[in-house]
C-alpha cells in the first residue's frame, strides 16, 4: 500500500474547482475524476485522501464510488473499451460487437487483459443512438461500426 | 388545534406534524421501517403508502405534512394493495428463515408480514446474495441478506452518534452497508443500531443466539453506567440478565444509550462473585453465617466504639432508600455526625450526546437523602484522614468498591478496627472488611435514584431473590416464567440470598436494639420512600405511583446541587 | 420550416459566427426587460420541459420564490441518458451559445446568479465543447462579470460544467442535484419540490438542455410566434431522435404534432429492407410502446401521445422491424433498468430484478403464459409507488409491452403449467389488522 498524493499541478486544478461551488464537498466527483486521471484507478488511498483534502469523510467518498459506473475500484486496461449494448445500438447489431471484442481480446466484461493494454466493459446508452452501433475507447467515441470496423480499431490500438 | 381524519377518525395534530405522527399520537400506528420518530426521513421502504383523498397518488405518511381536513385512508383497498405490494418486494430477496434468525420475535418484518403479507410467494426465482456474518465493529455483526436498506443505521450514526461510520455501496439490489475498509463501526453509540434494525440485518455479538426473545422477559429499570440514568430494560431468562436495551424516555435518553451502559452494567449482577450470603471474618479469613448471626455480630461489635470514632460512607451507586437508611441509622441509631460518599467523576467518559462525566447513577439522591457531613461531622477525605490519624476507627460502608477505585486508600482502610460493608459482589474493599452482608444488586430490588438532571427515577427489580419473588413482587414475566414447569431447562434460575442495604439496616437496627422505624411500616422500598417523602423537602407529594416508569422532575435547584 | 435549435448555418458554434447571426440579443433584449415579464412570456408562448415530463416552463419558472435570502439555482439538466435520446449534445456541438445565453436569460428570470450545467460524464467529448464555447463567452463578457459592463447592467450570473460519472438516475431532477452536492444521486422525497428546497437547500429551477436552448427565440420572436409553431398545445419544435430499424437515423428539428409515420418514413427514410414495423417506442425506452400496426395517424406532441397511451418523453424514437426479437429488447430494457435503479426504494429496488428474473427466464424457454400477468402484476406493483419516476420507467416498457404484444409473448411461454411453489407460507391473509406496541 502506497499513500496517494495529487501533483501540484492537480493540487491547483482541485482549488479552481472548489471555487464553483458554495461548500467543498461537490467538488468531489470532479476530483474523483482528477485522481483517477493521475492514479489510473479509484484505490482506497485515492478516497482516503480525497475525503480529507475535500473534509469529507472516507465513507461517503466510499459510497460515491461505488455509486457511479465511471469510477474504476480495480486497475483498467491503457485502453478501456465500452461496448453499448442497450436498445438502439442492440437493434443495429450491438451484440455482435460486443462479442468480436471479447473473443478478440480474450476477456469478459469488466476484465483486463494479460498484457494490460484492453479492458473491457459492456456499457449502457451511450446518447449514440442515431450513430448506433458504437463503441467508446477511453474517453472517444467510434459510431456508425461493423464488426469489421470495430477489428481495425482493436489492431490499430494495439500497434499504438 | 387543526384536524385532520384518519381512518374515520378525526384528530388532532400540531403544525408541521406529519401523518405518520399526528396518527401515531392518536394511537394509529401506521406501518412503516424506515420512518423513525428521532431520526430524519427518508421515504424509502414505501410501506407507509396511504390513500389521501383528493391526492392522486398514494403518499407517504412518513413525509406528507398533515394539513387541516385531510382525509386519510391507510386501510383502503388502493392503500392495503401497495402495502401488499411492498411487503412482497421486501420478502422476495430477504431469506425466509425466521426460525434460525435471531431477530425472530422482534422483527418488524415478521410482524408486519405477518400482519399485512399475502402469506403466499410469487416468486421463483433465485435470491440476491450478499455477504453474511459480516463483523461490522467489536460488537456489531452484519448480515447483508437480511437488511432492507432502510438507512436507519447510518441516519442514527450521521445524526444522533455525529460517527458517519457507516455507508450504503453499489446500486440496486446489490446495495448493502459497509464501513470503510479498514475501518470499523464502534463509536460508543453504535449499538443502538441494533435495536433500530428492523431486521434481524444487525445484531449485537454480546448477545446474539443466546436466546429466543420470548424466552426472555423484559424489565423496566434505569441504566448504572452514569449521571444520565438512561431508561432501559433488562432482559432475564432463568433469572440471568442477558442483555439490555435502551427504553425510550424523551426527557432523558430518548430511545438511545451508550455501549458502555448496554454490555458493562449487567454482568456483575450474573458473576460468580456474588456475595451469597452474610460473611463474618474469622482467624483471618471470611466465613459465611446466617443472617442473625451477622446482625448480632454487628451490633456487638459497633458498641465496641465511642459515636465519634465510627465514619459512614453511603454511596452514589445506592438507591435513595438504602443512603436514606443509612444516615438514618448514623445520625440517630449510633449518634455519629460523621457521613458522607465517595465521587466518581471520569473527564473522559462525558460527552455531548448522552454521557455523562460523573459516573455513578445517583450522587444527587445521595445528597439530597443528606448522605453528607452532619454539623461538626468529618467529609469524605476527613474520614480517611482520621481513619489515618486513629480518630475513626470503624467505617461502615455501603455498595460502594472504594479501594478499587482509588487503591491509595488500602493502607488507610487495613487500619480499621472493624469494617462492616455491603456489597454485591466481592471485590478489593470487601478483602478488608470484617463483616460483608450480601447487597442487592439494582436488577434485584426497588428504589429511586436521581439522575443530573434533577429527576427521580425508579430501579425496578428484574432478578428473584430468596426474599424477591418475581411473579407476587411483580417483576416481568417472559413464556418460561409463566408457563415453565422444574422439567423445563430455563425455568429454573438461582437465586441469590440478597438483600437490598435499607433492609439490612432496618434488620441491624433491630439487633441493635433500636426500632429505627415501626417495623409493620417498613416492608417494601416504598415504603421508605413514604418516609422520605414527608421529611425530605425535594421528594414531597411524591410516591412511586408518581414517579411512574418515566421518573419525574424534582422540584430543586440542580445548578446549585450541582 | 424555419429551425430554432438546431439551425442550419455553418460553424455557428463558434462565438463569432453566433453573434453575427443575431447573437447575444436575445439576452440584452432581456434585460431590459422585468424578469416577471420574461417569466410571462415564457409562459404564454407555451414552452414545455423537454426533458420528459413536457411540463410548463414558465409555469415553473414562476414557482421560484421572489422573495428570499437565500442564493437561488438554476440547474441545467445534460445528463441525457435515457436510451434512444441523444438531442442535447448535439446542442452542446452545434449551437453551445444559444444555450448559454438561455441559461443568461433563465437566470434573470428566475433570478438566480448561478447556473449549473449538469453533463453526463460519457460526453467528454461534449463536455470540452461546450466549456470551449463557455470559455469564450466568459472571455468576451458575456458570462460573469463582464456582463455588467457587456450588457450595460447590474445583472450578471456564472455558469459552471459539472460533469457526472455514469448514472442513468440522476437525469431524474432532484438526484442531479443530490449528484452536484457530492452525494450518491438519490431522488428526494417530494415534496419539497427544487422551487423550495432544491441545491444546497435553496430555490433551484432545474431544465433540460433543449428547452432552455429555445428561450431565446422565444424573447427575440415574441411568444405569439412559438405559440403558433407545431401542436398549439404542446407548440415549438421538438429534437425528434430516431433510431433502431431506420434508413436514416438521427436527430431532426421539425415542428410538434409531426406523424409518427411521416418521422420514420420520409425524414428518417424508412425501414431497411422495407420491412414491416413491429413496434415503436416514441420517447426513448421507459415510454409505452406502440403497435407498428397501430402508428398510422399518430401525432408526435405531449396530448396527442397521451390518447394513445404512451408519451412524448425526450422525444426519441426507436423503431423495431418485424423481425427483431421483443423477449430480447424488453429484456434488454428490463436489464437497463435494473442496472441503473439506485436502489433507494423497495419497489425498484426489488422488482426491477423481479421482471428481469421472470424475462430471462421466458427468454429460455423457461416461462409460462403465468409469468407475463406476473410481469403485468409486478410492474404495476412498481408504479406510482416509488420516491422517483424511474419506477414508472421501468414498470411501463414491462407493463404496455406485455399487454399490448400479449400475441407475441403468449407464442414464447408455454401453458399455464401448475407447479408447486417451494416457498408457500401456510397462512392467507387479505386485510391488515393492527399490531399493538411494535417497538421503535
Amino acid at each position: 500500500m502506497t499513500n496517494f498524493k495529487f501533483t501540484e499541478e492537480n493540487l491547483k486544478k482541485i482549488d479552481e474547482i472548489i471555487k464553483k461551488y458554495p461548500v467543498k464537498r461537490p467538488a468531489v466527483m470532479p476530483v474523483l475524476y482528477i485522481a483517477q486521471e493521475q492514479n489510473g484507478w479509484i484505490s482506497q488511498e485515492v478516497m482516503l485522501e480525497v475525503a480529507k483534502i475535500l473534509d469529507m469523510h472516507p465513507e461517503e467518498v466510499l459510497g460515491i464510488v461505488t455509486f457511479y459506473t465511471m469510477y474504476y475500484q480495480k486497475p483498467m486496461g491503457k485502453y478501456h473499451i465500452q461496448v453499448c449494448t442497450n436498445v438502439s445500438c442492440m437493434l443495429r447489431g450491438a451484440y455482435e460487437i460486443y462479442d468480436r471484442v471479447k473473443d478478440k481480446l480474450g476477456i469478459g466484461n469488466m476484465q483486463v487483459t494479460g498484457d494490460k493494454i484492453f479492458s473491457l466493459e459492456e456499457v449502457e446508452c451511450m446518447g449514440s443512438c442515431g450513430t448506433a452501433p458504437m463503441i467508446a475507447v477511453n474517453e472517444d467515441y467510434y459510431e456508425n461500426l461493423s464488426k469489421e470496423k470495430v477489428e481495425e480499431i482493436l489492431e490499430s490500438l494495439k500497434k499504438s | 388545534m387543526p384536524k385532520l381524519v384518519v381512518d374515520g377518525k378525526e384528530i388532532e395534530f400540531k403544525q408541521g406534524q406529519t401523518i405518520i405522527e399526528a396518527a401515531k399520537e392518536a394511537g394509529n400506528t401506521i406501518p412503516h421501517f424506515c420512518w423513525h420518530p428521532s431520526l430524519s426521513v427518508s421515504g424509502n421502504c414505501r410501506v407507509c403508502l396511504v390513500e389521501v383523498e383528493k391526492m392522486p397518488k398514494l403518499v407517504i405518511a412518513c413525509s406528507t405534512l398533515a394539513a387541516e381536513g385531510m382525509i386519510v385512508h391507510t386501510a383502503s383497498e388502493k392503500a392495503l394493495a401497495a402495502r401488499n405490494a411492498v411487503m412482497e418486494f421486501l420478502l422476495i430477496n430477504h431469506p425466509l428463515d425466521c426460525p434460525i434468525c435471531d431477530e425472530a420475535g422482534e422483527c418488524k418484518l415478521q410482524d408486519y408480514a405477518y400482519a399485512h403479507g399475502v402469506g403466499e410467494s410469487r416468486f421463483v426465482e433465485e435470491k440476491t446474495h450478499k455477504d453474511k456474518r459480516v463483523p461490522l465493529g467489536p460488537n456489531i455483526m452484519f448480515d447483508g441478506d437480511r437488511c432492507i436498506s432502510c438507512s436507519r443505521c447510518i441516519r442514527f450514526c450521521d445524526e444522533i452518534a455525529g460517527a458517519p461510520e457507516l455507508t450504503f455501496v453499489k446500486r440496486g439490489d446489490r446495495v448493502t452497508i459497509v464501513t470503510y475498509p479498514g475501518r470499523q463501526l464502534e463509536n460508543p453509540y453504535a449499538m443502538n443500531v441494533v435495536d433500530i434494525c428492523p431486521v434481524g440485518a444487525l445484531t449485537n455479538r454480546d448477545f446474539r443466539f443466546k436466546a429466543r426473545v420470548w424466552d426472555m422477559s423484559a424489565n423496566k429499570t434505569i441504566c448504572q453506567g452514569c449521571s444520565r440514568g438512561c431508561n432501559i430494560e433488562l432482559w432475564v431468562r432463568n433469572n440471568e440478565i442477558l442483555r439490555i436495551t435502551p427504553r425510550q424516555n424523551d426527557e432523558v435518553n430518548s430511545y438511545w444509550m451508550c455501549d458502555h451502559g448496554r454490555l458493562n452494567t449487567f454482568k456483575f449482577v450474573n458473576a460468580d462473585d456474588r456475595v451469597d450470603g452474610p460473611y463474618l471474618r474469622r482467624e483471618g479469613s471470611l466465613a459465611k453465617v446466617g443472617w442473625d448471626e451477622a446482625f448480632a455480630a454487628a451490633a456487638s461489635e459497633l458498641k465496641q466504639f465511642n459515636k465519634n470514632e465510627i465514619a459512614f460512607i453511603g454511596s452514589a451507586f445506592a438507591s435513595c432508600e438504602d443512603n436514606y437508611m443509612l444516615r438514618e441509622f448514623a445520625l440517630n441509631v449510633i449518634g455519629s455526625r460523621h457521613i458522607d460518599f465517595m465521587r466518581h467523576s471520569d473527564s473522559n467518559f462525558g460527552d455531548e450526546i448522552l454521557r455523562k462525566n460523573d459516573i455513578t447513577p445517583n450522587t444527587m439522591g445521595a445528597e439530597l437523602v443528606g448522605v453528607t457531613p452532619a454539623a461538626g461531622g468529618l467529609n469524605f477525605d476527613g474520614i480517611i484522614n482520621s481513619i489515618n490519624e486513629g480518630k475513626i476507627k470503624a467505617l461502615y460502608l455501603i455498595e460502594d468498591d472504594i479501594l478499587s477505585a482509588n487503591p491509595e486508600l488500602e493502607n488507610t482502610l487495613a487500619k480499621l478496627n472493624l469494617f462492616i460493608v455491603h456489597s454485591s459482589n466481592f471485590n478489593k474493599t470487601t478483602t478488608l472488611a470484617d463483616i460483608v452482608f450480601p447487597a442487592a444488586a439494582y436488577a434485584e430490588k426497588n428504589g429511586t435514584m436521581v439522575n443530573f438532571q434533577g429527576r427521580i427515577q425508579r430501579l425496578m427489580p428484574a432478578v428473584a431473590t430468596l426474599e424477591q419473588d418475581r411473579s407476587l413482587d411483580g417483576m416481568a414475566m417472559s413464556r418460561l416464567d409463566k408457563f415453565g414447569t422444574r422439567f423445563d431447562r430455563w425455568a429454573k434460575g438461582n437465586k441469590r440470598d440478597v438483600r437490598p442495604t435499607w433492609k439490612i439496616i432496618l434488620s441491624l437496627s433491630a439487633a441493635a436494639g433500636y426500632k429505627l422505624i415501626r417495623q409493620a411500616q417498613a416492608n417494601m422500598a416504598e415504603d421508605i420512600f413514604e418516609i422520605m417523602s414527608k421529611k425530605i423537602d425535594a421528594f414531597k407529594g411524591l410516591d412511586y405511583d408518581k414517579i411512574g416508569e418515566k421518573g419525574i422532575m424534582l422540584k430543586i435547584d440542580v445548578a446549585e446541587k450541582a | 420550416m424555419e429551425k430554432i435549435v438546431l439551425p442550419d448555418i455553418k460553424d455557428l458554434h463558434l462565438i463569432d459566427v453566433y453573434i453575427k447571426n443575431n447573437g447575444f440579443n436575445a439576452v440584452k433584449k432581456a434585460l431590459l426587460q422585468k424578469p416577471d415579464d420574461i417569466i410571462d412570456q415564457v409562459k404564454r408562448s407555451g414552452l414545455r420541459g423537454r426533458g420528459g415530463a413536457a411540463f410548463s416552463t414558465g409555469l415553473k419558472w414562476s414557482f421560484m420564490p421572489k422573495t428570499t435570502d437565500k442564493p437561488k439555482y438554476l440547474c441545467v439538466n445534460g445528463d441525457e441518458s435515457e436510451p434512444g435520446s441523444f438531442k442535447d449534445r448535439q446542442i452542446f456541438e452545434y449551437n453551445p451559445h444559444q444555450l448559454i445565453e438561455g441559461i443568461l436569460i433563465t437566470c434573470y428570470a428566475i433570478g438566480a446568479k448561478t447556473a449549473y450545467v449538469y453533463i453526463r460524464g460519457e460526453y467528454h467529448k461534449w463536455i470540452k465543447l461546450f466549456q470551449k464555447a463557455l470559455d469564450d463567452a466568459y472571455s468576451q463578457g458575456y458570462v460573469g462579470k463582464g456582463m455588467k459592463t457587456k450588457f450595460q447592467t447590474d445583472f450578471f450570473c456564472d455558469i459552471y460544467v459539472h460533469k457526472g460519472a455514469g448514472a442513468y438516475i440522476c437525469g431524474e431532477e432532484s438526484s442531479l442535484m443530490n449528484s452536484l452536492e457530492g452525494k450518491r444521486g438519490y431522488p428526494r422525497v417530494k415534496p419539497p419540490f427544487p422551487a423550495q428546497f432544491g441545491l444546497w437547500g435553496c430555490p433551484t429551477t432545474i431544465n433540460n438542455v433543449e428547452t432552455i436552448t429555445n428561450v431565446p427565440a422565444i424573447i427575440n420572436n415574441g411568444w405569439e410566434w412559438f405559440s403558433k409553431i407545431g401542436e398549439p398545445k404542446h407548440p415549438g419544435t421538438i429534437l425528434y431522435g430516431i433510431s433502431g430499424h431506420v434508413n436514416k437515423p438521427g436527430v431532426y428539428e421539425l415542428p410538434s404534432g409531426m406523424l409518427l409515420t411521416d418521422l420514420i418514413y420520409n425524414y428518417a427514410g424508412g425501414v431497411p429492407g422495407n420491412k414491416k414495423i413491429l413496434c415503436v417506442i416514441p420517447g426513448g425506452s421507459s415510454m409505452p410502446p406502440l403497435r407498428g400496426d397501430k402508428i398510422e395517424g399518430v401525432k408526435m406532441d405531449a396530448e396527442s401521445l397521451k390518447a394513445v397511451g404512451t408519451s412524448i418523453g425526450t422525444g426519441g424514437i426507436i423503431v423495431m422491424d418485424e423481425d427483431t426479437d421483443l423477449v430480447k429488447v424488453l429484456a434488454r430494457i428490463a436489464k437497463f433498468y435494473y442496472h441503473e435503479s439506485c436502489g433507494q426504494c423497495t419497489p425498484c429496488r426489488e422488482g426491477t430484478g423481479w421482471m428481469l428474473k421472470i424475462l430471462n427466464r421466458i427468454l429460455n424457454n423457461e416461462g409460462s403464459s403465468k409469468d407475463l400477468d406476473l410481469l403485468i402484476s409486478v410492474a404495476s406493483n412498481i408504479e406510482g409507488n416509488t420516491i422517483c419516476a424511474l419506477g414508472e420507467a421501468a414498470a411501463w416498457p414491462v407493463k404496455f409491452m406485455v399487454q399490448r404484444f400479449r400475441d407475441y409473448f403468449e407464442k414464447r411461454v408455454s401453458p399455464e403449467v401448475l407447479i408447486p411453489v417451494a416457498n408457500k407460507v401456510h397462512s392467507m391473509r387479505h386485510t391488515a389488522f393492527p399490531i399493538a406496541d411494535i417497538k421503535e
